[in-house]
């Protein structure tokens, strides 16, 4: 289970330009049944790899803008330390409601665009 | 735009990600792709190279201080990242053989259809499960 759930979150990391946490966060909690904080904490860490390896294939290809990905990445840390704080203390069903608002949100935006 | 006021922006757009990373445990290009083509003007495939390489650092300092706080296990999210990681690979090359209307129709339905399922799950209200 941990195989399939770790291959399909990094196929559509490269794939899609994410972490893959988007669809290993909802498989490891509603397959392989952890607990939501759990599956958010343990999909945060699997991206650490899986984007690295996206991140060798695509400087191969030069499709990466350097000097914005530095300043999205300076206030992202920052950033992670806040969000990754707020896991913490939240409680699960309110994690679920606010990563599914969260993903519908980004899927309109994407979609209407030009 | 000129370049100044886009990488200024875009620290702003990088607390916004990193927040939502550490919370959701998301590598954040749920948010830096879009905001890479639709505010700053970036081809599909530049946005998910340039997001990949802010979701690196962002999820290795999120993870870091997770695993002080003693949640999760960064030892299995790193054997599951392992595994993915193959697929990454495979995931990118595909990605740059493919138009980039088609990664962003893709992109768009798979977060729709995940968001959905979520919220039913929540509305159906299981007993949370404590992690």
């Amino acid at each position: 289970m941990v195989l399939i759930i770790g291959v399909v979150g990094g196929v559509l990391s490269g794939l899609l330009g994410v972490g893959g946490g988007v669809v290993m966060v909802p498989l490891l909690a509603l397959w392989a049944g952890l607990g939501q904080r759990e599956a958010h904490a343990i999909s945060l860490a699997a991206i650490v790899p899986i984007s690295l390896a996206g991140v060798a294939v695509y400087a191969w290809a030069d499709e990466i803008a350097y000097a914005e990905a530095a300043a999205l990445a300076v206030g992202a840390i920052a950033g992670s330390q806040i969000g990754a704080r707020l896991l913490v203390r939240v409680d699960e069903r309110s994690l679920k409601i606010g990563f599914g608002v969260f993903l519908l949100i980004v899927a309109a935006s994407v979609a209407l665009s030009p | 735009m000129n370049g100044a006021a886009l990488l200024v922006l875009c620290v702003g757009a990088g607390v916004l990600t990193g927040i939502l990373s550490g919370l959701l445990g998301v590598g954040g290009g749920t948010f830096t792709v879009p905001f890479l083509v639709l505010v700053a003007g970036f081809g599909q495939h530049a946005a998910e190279a340039t997001s990949l390489l802010v979701v690196l650092p962002t999820a290795v300092a999120g993870s870091l201080l997770l695993h002080r706080r003693g949640v999760g296990d960064l030892r299995l999210g790193l054997r599951l990242g392992l595994l993915g990681s193959a697929g990454g690979a495979g995931g990118a090359l595909l990605a740059l053989a493919l138009p980039g209307t088609v990664l962003r129709i893709t992109f768009a339905v798979f977060m729709a259809i995940v968001g959905l399922r979520l919220l039913v799950d929540a509305v159906r209200d299981r007993p949370a499960a404590r992690g």
